[in-house]
């Protein structure tokens, strides 16, 4: 089992979600979240106020799946969150130790 | 002892085909309350039973105790696998230890026969005391009854010591009771809008039918002790007897279907109940959904909560003072200090409750919409309560109120008042929960109760608008926690609303065409509110902002899940707000509408990202207005509107708006316009057109001329000459260089305010320095400034430049300290540097002053250099006002 955290811009958030609901993947975890990389923030002036943009809006998504998904997943993330710009985002994958279902106690992929 | 456990056994086969029959009994159609009625029957003939066969085997048993049914089981009331409440009552003669045993034999009995007992054994001297902590063992003896045993201790019990004990502890007992039930309810969100409701203790649950109970019991007492009348609810009201045979109809249901004492209303179970339409009476549509289901739910609900919540303000101690100071101004008296009565034609306000007065020759002020659409402005400004009595003449008259009721501007003024007040959300519930809002208002009728079935809309339809409405009031007064800093920003943009009341109004209808099933919504409200709003007799103005954001309500939400920092996403955004009123309205909208669908919906990310949208829309909205012009032939709506105000002159209609920018048309009504166009044609005598509108707050000079150098600063002059402090301005112009200046402001001597007989001296001293025939300057020196106060914020000057925001022109942009003298210092230094101004727009916020011009100089734009020479030229003007 693996876990993949994929950092994206907000507005490429429905297109992810739909991509993976497509290949089979349900269960996902979706944050709020801000950030930044080589993509910079900007200032942008209101009313003689400066209001300065260092950590642009994110979303974040985590998912576990089993490790034959995993590149099916990622693929459909980068897929549907590609736009080509800087700001894109990233995705990271780390292995899993465990999964456990809290309702019923199930144990291993069988819990995803 | 094999002879007892047969019998036992016996008692309990009996028991189980009695229970058995009692649930055949129901699903073929018997009433909850039935359905209640006969399990407790059926429990007290099993109880005696084993309490017979206990005598029988323990003699003692059968001297100086007495067995009593309380709480639910007390009041005959037993839902299929409740608990069986009993209270073992002891003579002080009898050793407890010694009839132990005898006591846990029946209570083992009973769990053998699967039913869940909760036994309690006290002495009568016991039950006399009033325990804080266990406050609930004397709730539950206030509904007692006897079983078996000790007749003559009962009679104790029932004549003596418990009218003793609710003698001596009502009002501690009472006390008790409404801090539990409070925090019951706030364990619950304080709301009865729950996706999965706990039928017996959420808001408006049957714990609160109980506590009704309760509550008249005690404060009847109260009463009686106190030597005051007692005005008690009729406990044979309709609505809540249909909503207390439903809720026990579907507790019975859900015990039946789980086979155990859960409450929960989980989806699943919503769905069964509506296939099987339980509780469903009368007319229902062909298939009943969940979502109907649990909306005839919500409605039975809420009559409950209303109830207990009426029941608890009846004995809660008055609201504090401050909460009704908005009273001192509609004529309370103060004594030693402190508030007392407020007094209006028709009502007072008694200890934080409305009272209307009695009926005089035969006129009950109950009857007279005016009097009660002023009760509910009262209780929206000060948050006080409608009392018990003036509940129910409202309710009644509701008839009378419809044949009475008067459409257009006074019906306008008063529901304006009551959106607008601080507690509009609890005054509104309350018309709503009347009938009296659907009085006023048909249109809400379909979003009564109305249920979005998702795991997100937490709220149905009609509880969703008045949170809304809690919300953007909300944003009035500072908040603390995470979203704090949000709802100051927001709450600034809510104080620059000029017509706040439309925000307010527009939430109320947004959501009221989810009624119909068109899939649409939002069209659908529109259609419901342009019926609304002709009825309001609202002006086409604001008709226009109203309809036009309720269109677009969605539209703000929509464009954040787009890149908001793509220029294109603002741009295609813009065009859906087309003013900058409008544009705040639905900004601040979107922020209560995301924080009404879902109490942790609105997040410090979302309130941000929502600020981000609208300051870059703002933006837009001020760097498009030089290149978005009205063609040459236009063909809007508008210019129809105002044709038609003129008939026959179409033609030259269209030629006066060619070339003003759409922001023009866009802010002024076709009336205005029409009347603008109307003095152009009396150019001829009189070239300096004017037209003034007094307000005590904010009045409006408008200037209609053909164009000219100095124009704009000449008309700054005039007005500070006679002390207005200018709010707002803007200078547009047509292709015919026909140019309309409108400056709006207020009187900083109060000239016009205290001698009406000067609006005609103004507007002619006006009128004398634009044709030339008065100096200015003379004007100026001969004239006192108004007094300079000392700044409360210092705001930094800054003067900035825009090249792109225009093709032809550049845009300036002033943003300084907010002094008298200082629009005209800078359209003076303009001028005196050449630049004619295309358009102005100008604005303040509190001590700041936002000035945006956009400027061309021999034609074109201004270079760098003249864009250095010109600011140094304004900061230095503005530097000379200052001083």
């Amino acid at each position: 089992m693996q876990k993949i955290e994929a950092v994206i811009q907000p507005s490429k958030l429905d297109a992810v979600k739909d991509a993976l609901v497509e290949i089979g993947v349900e269960g996902m975890t979706i944050l709020e979240a801000r950030g930044h990389g080589r993509q910079k923030g900007h200032t942008e002036f209101y009313r003689g106020r400066e209001y300065s943009v260092d950590l642009l809006p994110k979303v974040k998504l985590e998912l576990v799946v089993k490790d034959e998904m995993v590149e099916q997943a990622v693929h459909a993330i980068i897929t549907a969150a590609r736009t080509g710009k800087i700001g894109d985002g990233k995705i990271f994958v780390s292995k899993i130790d465990e999964a456990i279902r809290i309702r019923n106690d199930e144990r291993g992929e069988i819990a995803l | 002892m094999q002879g007892n456990e047969s019998k036992g056994g016996g008692l309990r086969e009996v028991y189980q085909r009695k229970m058995l029959e009692i649930r055949g009994a129901f699903e073929a159609g018997a009433l909850g309350v039935a359905t209640i009625a006969a399990r407790s029957a059926a429990v007290d003939e099993l109880v005696r039973g084993f309490w017979a066969q206990g005598v029988e085997r323990d003699s003692r048993l059968g001297v100086g105790i007495t067995l009593v049914a309380v709480g639910g089981y007390g009041r005959g009331q037993l839902f299929p696998y409740s608990d069986v409440d009993l209270l073992f009552l002891l003579d002080t003669k009898v050793v407890e230890k010694d009839v132990k045993d005898a006591i846990r034999r029946i209570s083992q009995e009973m769990w053998d026969g699967g039913m869940r007992v909760s036994p309690a054994t006290r002495r009568l001297a016991e039950c006399e005391k009033f325990d804080g902590d266990n406050a609930e063992f004397t709730m539950s003896l206030m509904d007692h009854r006897y079983l078996a045993g000790d007749t003559a201790m009962y009679e104790k019990l029932a004549g003596q010591t418990v009218p003793k004990l609710l003698q001596k502890e009502h009002k501690a007992i009472l006390g008790r009771l409404v801090e539990l039930t409070g925090a019951r309810h706030a364990k619950y969100g304080d709301t009865l809008f729950h996706l999965e409701p706990n039928i017996k203790d959420c808001p408006g649950g049957l714990r609160d039918v109980h506590v009704c109970g309760w509550l008249t019991k005690l404060e009847k007492i109260a009463a009686a002790a106190q030597k005051r009348a007692f005005i008690e609810i009729a406990e044979d009201a309709k609505e809540f007897v249909q909503a207390v045979e439903f809720l026990s109809l579907v507790r019975c249901f859900l015990h039946y279907r789980n086979e155990r004492d859960d409450n929960t209303l989980a989806w699943q179970v919503q769905d069964a109940a509506a296939e099987a339409e339980v509780g469903l009476v009368g007319r229902r549509p062909k298939k009943v959904d969940a979502a109907y289901w649990m909306r005839i739910y919500f409605r039975h609900a809420r009559s409950v909560e209303r109830r207990v919540t009426q029941g608890i303000e009846q004995v809660r101690p008055a609201p504090k003072v401050s909460k009704l100071a908005g009273l001192v101004r509609s004529g309370g008296t103060k004594v030693r200090g402190r508030l007392v009565d407020a007094t209006q034609e028709g009502f007072k306000v008694e200890q934080g409750r409305v009272v209307l007065e009695d009926s005089a020759d035969g006129d009950d002020p109950a009857n007279d919409p005016d009097v009660v659409l002023r009760v509910f402005a009262t209780m929206a400004r000060t948050g006080c309560s409608l009392g018990r009595e003036a509940e129910e003449r409202v309710s009644e008259a509701l008839p009378l109120l419809s044949a009475h009721l008067e459409e257009g501007p006074a019906l306008w003024h008063h529901l304006k008042g009551i959106l607008t007040g601080e507690y509009a959300g609890r005054a509104l519930r309350t018309m709503h929960a009347l009938g009296l809002l659907e009085l006023l208002i048909p249109e809400f009728h379909g979003i009564d109760a109305l249920v979005i079935r998702d795991a997100y809309h937490r709220y149905t339809v009609d509880e969703h608008t008045f949170v809304l409405i809690d919300t953007l009031h909300g944003l009035e007064t500072p908040q603390s926690g995470g979203m704090a800093e949000w709802a100051q920003r927001f709450g600034g943009v809510l104080r620059e609303l000029p017509h706040p009341e439309l925000l307010y109004l527009l939430a109320l209808l947004h959501d009221t065409g989810k009624g119909r099933e068109t899939g649409n919504h939002a069209l659908e409200s529109v259609r419901m509110a342009k019926s609304v709003l002709g009825r309001l007799e609202l002006d086409s103005y604001e008709s226009g902002l109203v309809l036009g954001s309720i269109e677009q309500h969605l539209e703000m939400s929509a464009a954040l899940r787009r890149d908001i920092f793509d220029a294109e996403t603002v741009r295609a955004f813009a065009g859906k707000v087309p003013t900058p009123e409008a544009l705040k309205m639905l900004t601040l909208f979107t922020y209560a509408d995301i924080n009404a669908v879902h109490p942790d919906a609105l997040t410090p990310w979302k309130a941000e990202n929502l600020w981000r949208l609208y300051i870059a829309t703002a933006n837009y909205l001020d760097r498009s207005v030089d290149d978005e012009r009205v063609g040459a032939r236009a063909e809007s709506e508008l210019v129809h509107r105002v044709s038609a105000l003129l008939p026959g002159q179409k033609a030259e209609v269209v030629k006066y708006l060619e070339g003003f920018p759409e922001r023009y048309v866009r802010t002024r009504t076709p009336e205005q316009i029409r009347q603008h166009f109307k003095m152009t044609t009396q150019f001829a005598a009189d070239p300096v057109q004017l037209e003034f509108r007094y307000a005590p707050g904010v009045s409006e000079l408008t200037l209609v001329t053909p164009d000219r150098a100095v124009l704009f600063a000449t008309m700054a002059g005039a007005l500070a000459a006679w002390g207005m402090n200018i709010v707002t301005a803007d200078a547009f112009s047509n292709r015919q260089g026909v140019v309309v200046d409108t400056f709006r402001f207020m009187d900083s001597f109060k000239t016009l305010e205290m001698n009406a007989s000067e609006h005609g001296a103004f507007v002619a001293s006006v009128h004398d320095v634009m044709t030339g025939n008065v100096s200015l300057e003379k004007l100026l020196s001969g004239r006192r400034r108004a007094r300079r106060k000392a700044p409360k914020v210092l705001v930094e000057t800054r003067v900035d430049f825009d090249d792109a925001a225009s093709s032809h022109s550049t845009l300036v942009e002033v943003i300084a300290q907010d002094v008298s003298g200082l629009l005209r210092a800078l359209s003076l230094t303009l001028a005196a540097q050449g630049c004619n101004i295309e358009v102005a727009l100008v604005d303040t916020e509190g001590e700041t002053a936002i000035d945006v011009f956009y400027v061309r100089r021999d034609g074109a734009k201004l270079d760098k250099e003249e864009q250095r020479v010109l600011k140094q030229a304004l900061l230095e003007a503005m530097d000379e006002n200052a001083r």
